[in-house]
């Protein structure tokens, strides 16, 4: 048979992953797939709902969309990797205190987006809460909820 | 282990804002499976990790009506890492399951691969192979031809006709027509609801496992127990044989609770193969896969005198099932209950399409019927001249009108003028188009929800543990409801520890069994049951404490002893004062372990698993002296712009009667994802039929449009509810469905009041109003 993978170095959460995949293999289901980071969702493998949202280099990115030998040699964070020393990230903690979620699909996508839209500085006002976490969707209906937590977590951060 | 098991102390606490401590019964108590879920931690089903997991992927049909007549798999088998590619011709045979009512099945085989194809997304053959990226190619490369025939796409289609009626759907009193014939006033309009689809964020998927004759499914589920026995007859095997694990499951709102073809196929080729497989339904797969809410239509007439006293409701539902199936979704269940009418009549039809069998989605029945009486009585509030809410107060039905009974509670009084009181209600301007703000227009509108108290029995195990701790057990499941959460404090406040000291254990058929997590009822079935058996447990560790001659209590002849945050003590404060641990220590007990049901005394065995495997056992709402339901009452601000004709919901204040809240932050949580589910279907969601070939064209997430963040505003919600307690052991009623009934014709009415356009056709999109 020929040869049809390639060598993929991931850095995810600060570790370091060597692996053998096909070039098609997206980032999302070498997270789910091979390495057993399934906190980060698959809605619909198409970009559409969020739940599949991680940290590159910083940046909110789409896993689904995103090869993973596209991230090769870049800094991946995923929700496994935003708790530092078991203490939860001031938006982790929100999201609980809120009760920012129901069914918890969705939520791993949400707290990435929120980190990341909070560090944009989109997380002014409701209003722009609302819009810079429009690209994650939650059938539970918990976005109230999302909104306050943001709000709550933006506001430690600025404090 | 794969269930979930997580410490309560993990978690912070919910203010006590209200008096009640945050771990006792109605405290707020935060999300206990929340750490888990935060942190990326909680497993779902299908996320197993198993030694030598294989992957499959579906192929399905691409017409809606006609015969297979040849499936070349010849380059899908040629493909790389393809194991096998299952057709209608290849898969193994099983047998015909029972309904969820536990029917006995007809005796012929049963094939989750179609020959003849009666919807357009069937299932006609699956690949599986080493990766996923593999299976999903060889896919591709299966070749279907068909012989097509002439299909019904949908209700409009005129090859639909009238349908088959539903005798038992049928409820009529007085003289209907007659009345409406000499009624003063008199209002008819047709209203229609199109298909909608759950579109839960997880994907229906599952990971099926054989070892010899025992199937374990890793699977999202509803009900654990229906399930297991679907998979039990499906292949022949005894139902102990067969293991569901689900111990998160990421939405359902309906469509989780039943074993489903996409299921069937993954199990045979587990067995096929010999390896574990894992099948994962794509996004647009699950608009086809399993069945949406069926689309809609409805006629509803009412006569009223001159002051909007309703003399005659007569009422006509239509609504869709598919070709091979039956699904009623019972239209003239708010019409019949909700206000006072001498004179009623409701008939139901239902018309066979060339569509999947439609399903439930949250409130099946409620949700449209509400949207129908709900809009008409708004239609005849503004015939008569008479403020919107207050013509429901003056048809206020003070007992059950079909029933004739009285209801155990009906707060909808209170949550009117609670509703009222907050929104400010009283400050709106009557007329249609009176109240702007710039170019938009703003409308506010009022209606009510409702939904009965479905009942069903439940079993828990609660065992006392040497550390003092409380284990507890069940089948049942939590999609994001709470269960986990409110089992940990009725168990924590029952036998009288800290919920910090209490592990909820559920989503394991292995596990003291459970009906089906649907219809509102399992948060009073599995409290009624964690309460029997915590209750049971605390006696058998007092009347330890009392008898047993190594107890430090022994002597002082005490008829009782008080637990209370994990010690034991005597009521007087005279004697010992020891703990849960230190007590078991002292009798040489490791653990204490009580099983408590609420099925009824001298259940046999085949009653227990009669009511656990199917729904027949439901107790009616209507059973002995009393009609049992929750109610709401919705008042709804929309901004409708006056050139474009797009509608913004601006503001909602929900009054809501569930009785007794077991833990009012998350029963809030759940209210309001009624109310922005309804938001969607007010405005946004419809699924399109493609004319051609019966498909759904808007078969994903960007295209059927479910509510975003920035479609919502802020929510307010209040609770109304009193105990219950004939409607559950500790006196809630339903909460996850009411939420959502009511808010379709809320906005309705407030689009009407806006505009002066009624809207009578969901979703209320902006061509409509320009």
């Amino acid at each position: 048979m020929t040869k049809t993978t390639i060598p993929v170095h991931l850095d995810i959460n600060g570790h370091h992953h060597e692996l053998q995949l096909e070039p098609r293999v997206t980032l999302l289901d070498a997270l789910r797939e091979r390495l057993g980071l399934t906190g980060t969702k698959k809605g619909c493998d198409h970009g559409q709902c969020g739940a599949c949202t991680v940290h590159i280099d910083g940046e909110r990115v789409l896993a689904c969309l995103t090869l993973a030998a596209q991230a090769e040699g870049r800094a991946i964070t995923t929700i496994e990797g935003l708790a530092r020393e078991g203490e939860l990230h001031p938006v982790q903690a929100a999201f609980l205190e809120q009760d920012a979620f129901q069914c918890g699909y969705c939520t791993s996508g949400q707290i990435m987006s929120a980190v990341a839209c909070i560090r944009e500085g989109h997380a002014g006002s409701d209003e722009e809460i609302r819009e810079y976490m429009a690209g994650n969707l939650c059938r539970c209906g918990a976005y109230p909820h999302i909104v306050a937590a943001v709000r709550q977590a933006a506001q430690e951060f600025a404090a | 282990m794969t269930v979930h098991n997580i410490r309560v102390g993990q978690s912070k606490r919910g203010d006590a804002s209200d008096g009640t401590l945050a771990e006792a019964i109605g405290g707020r108590l935060s999300r206990v499976d929340g750490p888990a879920k935060i942190t990326g931690a909680a497993k779902y089903a299908v996320e197993q990790q198993l030694e030598g997991l294989v992957h499959a992927v579906l192929v399905e049909s691409t017409i809606a009506s006609g015969k297979v007549r040849v499936i070349d798999a010849a380059a899908a088998e040629a493909a790389p890492g393809v194991l096998q590619v299952l057709t209608p011709d290849t898969i193994i045979s099983l047998k015909t399951a029972a309904d969820w009512f536990g029917t006995p099945p007809p005796d012929k085989p049963y094939c989750p691969l179609a020959r003849d194809i009666t919807f357009s997304g069937q299932h006609v053959a699956a690949v599986v192979a080493e990766t996923f990226e593999q299976a999903v190619a060889a896919a591709a490369l299966v070749k279907v031809s068909y012989d097509e025939t002439p299909s019904i796409v949908d209700l409009s289609d005129g090859k639909a006709g009238d349908g088959i009626p539903i005798d038992a759907m049928t409820k009529e009193w007085g003289d209907a027509s007659t009345a409406f014939a000499s009624a003063p006033v008199r209002i008819c309009a047709a209203y229609n609801t199109p298909r909608e689809y759950q579109a839960p964020m997880e994907p229906h998927g599952l990971v099926a496992r054989w070892e010899g004759d025992h199937l374990t499914v890793w699977e999202p589920s509803q009900w654990l127990d229906g399930m297991a026995r679907t998979y039990a007859e499906w292949f022949g095997i005894p139902f102990g044989n067969v293991r569901l694990v689900s111990p998160y499951i990421g939405g359902g709102f309906g469509s989780k609770a039943l074993a489903l073809s996409h299921g069937a196929v993954a199990a045979c080729a587990a067995r096929m193969l010999r390896r574990p497989v894992k099948l994962v339904m794509t996004r647009p797969q699950t608009f086809t896969g399993y069945g949406g809410r069926a689309a809609t239509r409805q006629t509803v007439t009412i006569g009223a005198d001159r002051d909007g006293v309703i003399q005659s409701i007569v009422h006509r539902g239509v609504n869709e099932t598919s070709m091979d199936g039956m699904w009623v979704e019972p239209l003239g269940s708010v019409t019949s209950i909700m206000y006072a009418t001498p004179n009623f009549s409701s008939k139901q039809n239902v018309v066979r399409v060339n569509s999947v069998v439609p399903g439930a989605m949250r409130a099946p029945g409620e949700n449209p019927s509400a949207f129908g009486i709900e809009s008409a009585i708004d239609e005849l509030a503004y015939e008569v001249g008479i403020d919107p809410l207050e013509i429901r107060l003056r048809n206020y039905a003070e007992q059950d009108p079909h029933a004739k009974k009285a209801w155990s509670t009906r707060q909808l009084r209170e949550a009117f003028a609670a509703g009222a009181e907050r929104f400010g209600w009283a400050r709106r301007s009557p007329e249609p188009r009176s109240m702007r703000d710039g170019n938009q227009l703003i409308g506010w509108g009022v209606a009510a929800g409702t939904y009965p108290v479905r009942r069903a029995y439940g079993e828990a195990v609660v065992r006392i543990l040497a550390d003092g701790s409380v284990e507890v057990e069940s089948s049942s499941i939590d999609m994001g409801q709470g269960t986990y959460t409110i089992l940990a404090q009725t168990a924590a406040e029952t036998v009288g520890v800290p919920a910090d000291n209490v592990v909820v254990k559920l989503g394991d058929s292995r596990f003291p069994r459970a009906g089906v997590t649907g219809g509102s009822r399992l948060a009073g079935v599995m409290t009624g049951a964690v309460y029997k058996a915590a209750t049971s447990a605390l006696d058998q560790l007092v009347g330890l404490a009392i008898s047993d001659p190594r107890s430090p209590f022994h002597a002082l002849q005490a008829n009782t002893l008080v637990v209370a945050n994990g010690r034991i003590a005597s009521p007087r404060g005279d004697g010992p004062d020891v703990s849960i641990a230190e007590l078991l220590n002292s009798v040489g007990r490791d653990h204490i372990e009580a099983k408590g049901d609420t099925m009824p005394a001298n259940s046999t065995a085949e009653d227990r698993y009669k009511n656990y495997t199917t729904i027949a056992m439901s107790v009616p709402h209507t059973e002995g002296d009393y009609s049992r339901h929750s109610w709401c009452a919705h008042f709804i601000e929309v901004r409708v712009d006056e050139d474009f004709g797009t509608v913004r919901v601006s503001r909602v204040v929900s009054a809501l009667d569930s009785g007794r809240l077991y833990n009012p932050k998350l029963a809030e949580s759940q209210w309001k994802g009624g109310i922005i589910m309804g938001i969607g279907q007010a405005l946004l969601e419809e699924g399109i039929v493609d004319r051609r070939h019966g498909r759904i064209v808007n078969d994903n997430l960007a295209d059927y449009l479910v509510p975003t963040n920035a479609d919502i505003p802020d929510i307010e919600v209040i609770s109304v509810g009193i105990p219950d307690l004939h409607a559950s052991v500790l006196g809630g009623k339903g909460v996850g469905e009411l939420a959502i009934v009511g808010i379709a014709p809320a906005i309705a009415n407030a689009v009407f009041h806006a505009t002066g356009k009624r809207i009578r056709d969901l979703p209320i999109t902006l061509e409509k109003l320009i």
